[in-house]
């Protein structure tokens, strides 16, 4: 059976402004404990490209230029 | 990103740590300290920095054992009592023999726990008999404290790679283990004296009420990976059916701490805002009072703060929101609660297996060994009961101080190439397909079994239906699911993890003919506790034919005996607990 | 990572410290992390050189990275960090200087505490706190005359944690400070003391203004283990505040106070549950067959909890 590719609303946001991923940091990439952002090969910022997240938090808390917002996925808010 | 790329290596090492979160460190950092020339590897499938149950912190110890405040023995007899008597003693009594000399050790490190104002331990009285609570209000600094000490031991470190299977030689000791990185599908194949699992607890097993996959009360990159892997090592696996079950925010899925709000007056109450609760020690049994209160009219449950002064809420708020799961305080803002107003509505969670919380566990000795020779476990997948974090660390500690030794003694044991070269079509078979089930429906559909007929109240006939259903959802794993890239490919490997849970799950809740642990495992169709037949563990494993088998296998003589009248004085506090 | 280098490189500093000099603020940001993940104590004198940067952020990220170290010249490099003119920086670095766990980190710090600026005053205190160096004993006491209160708070904390009799009327008088948290601070304080004099302070400030005061005074006056403690903390039992008098009952439970059975008993009566249940688990530490017509007329008490505790306080008062 052929896949569908669905739209999901994600909970991570990134303030493209105060993003430094494209100086060198990766810091909220490297935190995530399911792994799902990704630094946009287009853009050179960080984004949420995998919708599995335990809004843990540390990408946010972690984040040197509070350029990441951690929201609770709609599913449960 | 994420392409798949083909390639293998291959090192070799004394021990090899599986599992970055809290036992984990805790192994590698003291195998390592106890011998600086060892070569301890700690493999980690997301990154040691954030990764496991503890990634934000933890907002406050349940089972220090200090002295002036409880007793080593105290505390053994208060987890046998809660755990039903089904106790190995002597891993409870080494873990609260040596849990605060662990404590001293972390606060060296720099994690902080509550202090009074003349720098002492600020221990909290929660439980009825023992005094065990130590919060911890800056406890968001864990992990980072905890790395620091990693790196300053130059551990190696080996993030992104996932274990997917043990090797264990033709003499049955272990070998070393196989790896695949999750950014890029290549494969790292360790050898290795020893090995230690510590990769948590497996909490993707349930589905959350909210129907998401990782809103889970465990961290959700704790699949079961470890209990899998140990199942198919050949170990024994204790007493799976004792579920863990924990209370909750209703859809937040986070804590609802009554260890946090505890101390400061806070109460699970019911509709009529009145406690219900009869049971002491957080067990089986206080959940299914919970579970009672729930399904009555005077449910739901919720957590009751509003009677406290205004100052005190303001101080549990600060914890709650700051430390363990932050986003609790904006999930309150998005619903309008202030604690200060109303009650919050509380549920409970999904099921699991962790002996942090009840008793469903890799089986462990006292030194943390598993049934398998060289081979240790510790942390929530290891069956200690009711360990909690500081029982990860303690027993941690404990592994990887008995397997440095033991490493002295042994050589590598051979590794099987055969295998391996099976273990890697397996792995990367998802790959190879064009088009197929993705790991997200497999998933979500083996989670949707798994409550509608392994959730308690058990009921045989629903058990067994499970293992049908389970067996058509395997065939579908092994011959249609696809993965597109190595992300993809890690969640399939989950996939395979949580269903051999499942299946484990049901296999283990069958073969106990009674009911037990309160709700962890009642079974509706034998309501009552059997002493007679069942005061004894279960311990399942693969049988020398590829087959799931399960033995009765008795309790340790006690070495803190239980003399009737405590049973009794138990007995007494669980007069309205039955369902 | 490629195939062949499965572990975690923590880059050398030389290999770093270039990029220190790049003329984008940014990356210099990023160098500044990759030397804080290098635990390499070499990083230190580097980050001390780069406090110069221009750029706020940079040094902001050099005051959470020198959290990651320890020692005199980690130190010596947060003290310039707690006086930047940008208060952003200077507050991670009073939170970064509390992390200090090396006794010898005390030396750097203890001038600062007569410095002009009141916040770094309070920092240099706090930092003080858990090296509990006895060098840091006179500071502290020159402190707790300071005109701020947040000074004065840390100050008290130091005296506190040092634990010398010593220190005790230079303490006791804390609990007339104007400041409600410094009083409570104070409070709390004195529990190491076991003096007759320390349990009198604490009794005069269970009529304190601030209920939070008299909170914690009652939670300690059972630690000072002195025979006026019990007195004060029956009279402590008419406190406006269910939380003083919670607290109040524990003490006089731990105390095993058997002359205060009548006084506790009216709180088995009191709307909020957590203090009945208090009442009833303190009449079982007291274990006095006096209280058994009390503790019996309750048995029935909405609260589990509370029925509970009950049940097992007339379980201790049988078995005695």
């Amino acid at each position: 059976m052929p896949l569908a590719e669905q739209p999901s609303s994600v909970p991570v946001v990134v303030d493209e402004g105060k993003c430094i991923a494209d100086k060198g940091c990766t810091v909220c990439v490297d935190v995530c404990p399911l792994d799902v952002l990704r630094i946009s090969d287009a853009t050179g910022k960080a984004f949420m490209k995998y919708d599995e997240c335990w809004y843990c938090m540390p990408c946010e808390a972690d984040c040197p230029t509070g350029a990441v917002t951690v929201n609770i996925p709609f599913l449960l808010r | 990103m994420d392409e798949i790329t083909e390639g293998t290596s291959q090192v070799d090492c004394d021990i090899l740590v599986i599992g970055g979160g809290t036992a984990g460190p805790m192994a590698a950092y003291r195998a390592k300290k106890k011998n600086p020339n060892a070569k301890v590897i700690l493999l980690e499938k997301a990154n040691v920095k954030r990764s496991g149950a503890i990634s934000m912190g933890m907002d406050g110890l349940n089972n220090a054992v200090i002295p002036g405040h409880s007793t080593p023995e105290q505390y053994v007899k208060e987890i046998t009592v809660a755990n039903d008597g089904i106790v190995d003693q002597a891993a409870v009594y080494k873990y609260a023999q040596n849990c605060y000399e662990i404590i001293q050790e972390l606060d060296g490190f720099g994690i902080r726990f509550q202090k009074d104002e003349n720098g002492d331990f600020d221990v909290k009285k929660v439980h009825h008999i023992g005094t065990y609570v130590l919060p911890m209000p800056n406890g968001d600094t864990v992990k980072k404290a905890l790395y620091r000490q990693l790196k300053r031991a130059r551990l190696l470190i080996s993030n992104r790679y996932m274990a997917t299977r043990l090797l264990t030689g033709k003499d049955g000791r272990i070998a070393g283990a196989i790896a695949v990185n999750t950014r890029t599908a290549e494969f790292l194949v360790v050898r290795a004296k020893a090995v230690i699992l510590c990769m948590g607890a497996a909490g993707r097993l349930g589905l959350p009420t909210s129907g998401y996959l990782f809103g889970t009360y465990e961290n959700a990159a704790n699949s079961g990976d470890g209990y899998a892997m140990a199942y198919h090592a050949g170990a024994g696996l204790a007493n799976l059916e004792c579920f863990q079950i924990n209370p909750l925010i209703k859809d937040y899925n986070g804590p609802a701490c009554a260890y946090v709000a505890g101390p400061f007056g806070g109460y699970t109450a019911n509709n009529e805002g009145m406690r219900f609760i009869e049971c002491d020690y957080w067990s089986g049994q206080m959940m299914q009072e919970f579970y009672n209160e729930l399904q009555s009219g005077k449910g739901p449950v919720f957590l009751k703060l509003n009677h406290l002064a205004d100052e005190t809420i303001g101080e549990i708020e600060t914890i709650l929101h700051e430390v363990e799961r932050p986003t609790r305080g904006r999930f309150q803002v998005n619903r309008n609660n202030d604690y200060r107003n109303g009650m919050i509505e509380m549920h409970i969670s999904e099921i699991g297996f962790c002996s942090g919380h009840s008793a469903s566990g890799v089986y462990v000795d006292d030194n943390a060994c598993t049934t398998v020779p060289g081979l240790y476990a510790a942390g929530d997948m290891a069956s200690v009961p009711h360990n909690y974090m500081l029982g990860a660390f303690t027993n941690g500690a404990v592994a990887g101080e008995h397997a440095i030794d033991y490493v002295n003694e042994v050589d590598f044991a051979d590794i099987d190439e055969d295998f391996i070269a099976a273990e890697k079509e397996r792995v990367l078979a998802p790959t190879k397909r064009e088009d197929g089930i993705p790991p997200n429906q497999v998933e979500y559909k083996t989670r949707r079994l798994v409550n509608d007929y392994l959730q308690p109240p058990k009921v045989t006939r629903k058990m067994q239906l499970a293992q049908d259903r389970f067996a058509e959802t395997r065939a579908v794993m092994e011959n249609e699911m696809v993965a597109r890239n190595a992300h993809e490919l890690m969640r399939s490997l989950e996939v395979s993890s949580i269903l051999d849970c499942a299946d484990m799950a049901a296999f283990a809740s069958l073969f106990r003919t009674e009911s037990r642990w309160g709700l962890y495992h009642n079974r509706a169709d034998y309501p009552e506790r059997d002493n007679e037949n069942w005061f004894c563990h279960s311990i399942l494993s693969k049988d020398a034919a590829g087959q799931m088998t399960i033995k009765k296998k008795d309790v340790d003589p006690y070495i803190i005996p239980i003399d009737e009248e405590e049973k009794d004085a138990y007995d007494k506090q669980r007069i309205k607990a039955q369902a | 990572m490629s195939a062949f280098e499965p572990f975690e490189q923590f880059d050398e500093v030389d290999d770093i410290i270039d990029r220190l000099e790049d003329p984008d603020p940014g990356t210099r940001r990023v160098a500044i992390m990759d030397l804080a993940d290098s635990a390499d104590p070499a990083a230190v004198a580097h980050l001390k050189k780069a406090l110069a940067d221009d750029a706020r952020e940079v040094r902001l990220q050099i005051a959470l990275a020198l959290g990651e170290f320890d020692g005199p010249e980690t130190a010596e490099a947060l003290l310039i960090a707690l006086t930047d003119a940008d208060t952003g920086v200077a507050q991670a670095a009073a939170d970064s200087m509390a992390e200090l766990k090396d006794p010898a980190s005390a030396d750097p710090i203890l001038p600062f505490v007569a410095h002009e600026s009141a916040f770094v005053r309070a920092g240099a205190l706090r930092a003080l706190r858990e090296l509990k160096r006895p060098e840091s004993l006179k500071p502290a006491l020159d402190a707790l005359g300071d005109p701020e209160a947040s000074v004065r708070s840390e100050a008290v904390s130091v005296v506190g944690y040092l634990k010398t009799e010593d220190a005790l009327p230079a303490l006791m008088a804390m609990l007339k400070d104007v400041d409600a948290g410094v009083r409570r601070t104070a409070a709390g304080a004195l529990g190491f003391s076991v003096t007759a004099a320390a349990a009198d302070t604490l009794a005069q400030a269970l009529s304190d203004t601030d209920w939070q005061v008299r909170e914690v005074a009652a939670e300690t006056l059972c630690k000072v283990q002195s025979p006026g403690a019990i007195p004060a903390l029956r009279k402590a039992l008419a406190d406006d505040y269910w939380q003083v008098r919670q607290k109040a009952i524990r003490s006089l439970g731990k105390l095993g106070a058997a002359e205060a059975i009548d006084d506790i008993a009216p709180s088995l009566d009191h709307d909020i549950s957590n203090l009945r249940k208090e009442a009833a688990a303190a009449m079982g530490e007291i274990a006095s067959p006096k209280a058994v017509p009390a503790l019996e007329a309750h048995l029935d008490d909405p609260d589990p909890d509370v029925r509970k505790n009950i049940r097992w306080a007339l379980g201790q008062i049988r078995a005695e």
